[in-house]
C-alpha cells in the first residue's frame, strides 16, 4: 500500500466515522469517535508531509548535501546557535523543529549523534524518516 | 492562548468523561443493577502521591467514590485501622472478590526486603509478595502513576532497590494510569467505566483510550506558536517551550484539557514545560527537564 492509498483509507474511514457521529447519542461512543477522527487527522498530516518532503527530496537535497565525520556531526547538537543533526543509516538528518526533538534531546538520546540502532529499536517500520529534512550523508 | 477553548464539544465532552461514568456507576449501584465492588488500594514502593492525588478530585470526587460506589477496604494512608489489624483486613480478602488499585513500583532486590508495607503473624510482608499475592488473585487490576505502570521515578537511574513495575511481575493483563501522579478523573473514570462495562478499550500499552489518547502537543494551546516558529528562551515566557525541552509532543495524555487541582491549570498553563511524567521512560528518558541556548 502506498501513502497515497493509505490518505484514501484515511479520508474513507473518517467519512464512515462523521456518518456515526451523527446517529450517536451516547457521550463514550462519541468519544470514541472523536478520537478516531482525531487519529486519522493526525495521520492525514504525517503523510500529507511525507508527501511534500519527497517530492523536494527528490529534486536536489539528498545530492547536494554535505559529508560528515562522526566529529563534525558531534557539533550539530541544537546547542549556540548550530542546528540539531542526527544520522540513521548513514543520512544525516536535520530535527531542529522537529516536534518529537525538544531541547535537541529524545527519549535520553542528544543530537549530534549516529543514532541508527537507537532508531532500529523503537521505530522500525514506522514511516518517519521520509518526513525529515535530509542534509547529507556520513563518510564512508 | 493558555486558556482551553471551552466551547470545543470535543473538549466539554473529555471533560465530562470521568464524571458521566462514575455518576452512572453510583446510580446503578443504588438501583443493585451492578454489585458495589471491593477495592484494595496498594501503596508500595513510591510516595504516596497517587493516593493524595485521588483525594484531590471534584466532580467525581473521592467521597463519592468511596462511600457510594465501592467498598473501599484497604489503603494504608487512609484506613482507621492500623498495624496487624489492618494487616488482617487485607488478608481477609484473600480467595474473594476485588478489584486491585496498585500505586508504586515493586523493590525486587533481596526478594523485596527494601519495602515492608506491613508485618503479619510476627514477620514482614513485603511489596514483591504483596502484589505476587494480592495481583494475581484480583479481577481487575489498575496501575496508578508512573511508577506502578512502568518503574518511574522508583526505577530511575541507579535504581538501588531494583524497583521495576508491575506489569513485570505479574502474567496477567494490568492497566496502566501513568503521570506523576495520576489524575483523579484518570483513576475514577477507569473504575467506573471496569465496574459498568468491563475493561475498557485500551492502546497497546493498555493506556485506556478515553484519557490517554491525544499526544499533549496535539491539543496544546500554545500549538500555534510551535506552527509558527514562536519559541520562549526561558520558562515564565507566554509562548512554545519546544526549544526548552518540552515533552509535550511525546506525551500522550489530557492535561490540557482536564487541567489539575480541581482544573485551575497545569505546567504549560503556569509557563514551565511539560516534563512527560505520564509518558513510559519518565524520568530518565525524559531528562533533561529543561534545556537552554537550544538553537
Amino acid at each position: 500500500m502506498n501513502d497515497r492509498d493509505r490518505i484514501n483509507d484515511n479520508l474513507n474511514e473518517m467519512s464512515d466515522t462523521i456518518d456515526c457521529l451523527y446517529t450517536t447519542a451516547n457521550s463514550c461512543v462519541r468519544n470514541k469517535l472523536l478520537n478516531h477522527l482525531r487519529r486519522n487527522v493526525s495521520n492525514l498530516s504525517m503523510l500529507v508531509q511525507g508527501l511534500q518532503i519527497g517530492e523536494s527530496t527528490n529534486s536536489s537535497q539528498i545530492s547536494t548535501g554535505r559529508l560528515f565525520t562522526p566529529d563534525e556531526l558531534a557539533g550539530y547538537n541544537g546547542k549556540n546557535g548550530n542546528p540539531a543533526y542526527v544520522a540513521v543509516n548513514g543520512i544525516v538528518y536535520d530535527v531542529s523543529n522537529v516536534a518529537a526533538w525538544g531541547g535537541a534531546t529524545h527519549f535520553g538520546l542528544a543530537a549530534g549523534a549516529d543514532v541508527t540502532s537507537q532508531f532500529a529499536s523503537c521505530h522500525a517500520g514506522q514511516p518517519i524518516l521520509g518526513k525529515l529534512k535530509m542534509v547529507g550523508k556520513m563518510k564512508e | 492562548m493558555n486558556q482551553t477553548d471551552s466551547s470545543c464539544p470535543n473538549f466539554q465532552a473529555r471533560l465530562e468523561t470521568a464524571s458521566v461514568l462514575v455518576h452512572r456507576a453510583i446510580d446503578a449501584v443504588r438501583q443493585k443493577r451492578i454489585q458495589k465492588r471491593n477495592l484494595i488500594w496498594l501503596e508500595l514502593t513510591g510516595c504516596s502521591g497517587n493516593i493524595i492525588s485521588l483525594l484531590d478530585g471534584a466532580n467525581p470526587d473521592f467521597k463519592s467514590l468511596a462511600s457510594q460506589m465501592v467498598n473501599f477496604i484497604y489503603d494504608n494512608s487512609l484506613m482507621a485501622a492500623e498495624g496487624e489489624a489492618a494487616m488482617d483486613q487485607l488478608f481477609r480478602l484473600t480467595g474473594g472478590d476485588y478489584i486491585l488499585a496498585v500505586e508504586g513500583a515493586v523493590s525486587t532486590k533481596n526478594d523485596g526486603l527494601y519495602n515492608i508495607i506491613g508485618r503479619r503473624k510476627d514477620r514482614p510482608v513485603t511489596a514483591y509478595e504483596a502484589i505476587k499475592k494480592f495481583g494475581e488473585q484480583a479481577s481487575c487490576v489498575i496501575a496508578v502513576g508512573t511508577c506502578a505502570s512502568d518503574g518511574g521515578i522508583s526505577a530511575a537511574r541507579p535504581n538501588p532497590a531494583e524497583c521495576v513495575g508491575i506489569q513485570n511481575l505479574l502474567k496477567r493483563k494490568v492497566i496502566k494510569l501513568p503521570g506523576c501522579p495520576c489524575h483523579p478523573d484518570w483513576f475514577m473514570g477507569t473504575l467506573a467505566y471496569v465496574m459498568l462495562f468491563g475493561e475498557p478499550e485500551l492502546d497497546d500499552r493498555q493506556r485506556p483510550l478515553m484519557f490517554y489518547s491525544t499526544l499533549i502537543h496535539d491539543i496544546c494551546p500554545r500549538r500555534p506558536y510551535f506552527d509558527q516558529g514562536i519559541f520562549a528562551s526561558k520558562p515564565g515566557e507566554k509562548t512554545c517551550m519546544f526549544k526548552l525541552g518540552c515533552r509535550g509532543p511525546v506525551t500522550r495524555v489530557d492535561c490540557p484539557i482536564r487541567k489539575w487541582n480541581e482544573r485551575v491549570n497545569w505546567p504549560i498553563g503556569d509557563d514551565s514545560p511539560c516534563i512527560g511524567c505520564a509518558m513510559f521512560g519518565f524520568p530518565d528518558k525524559m531528562e533533561p527537564f529543561i534545556s537552554y541556548d537550544t538553537t
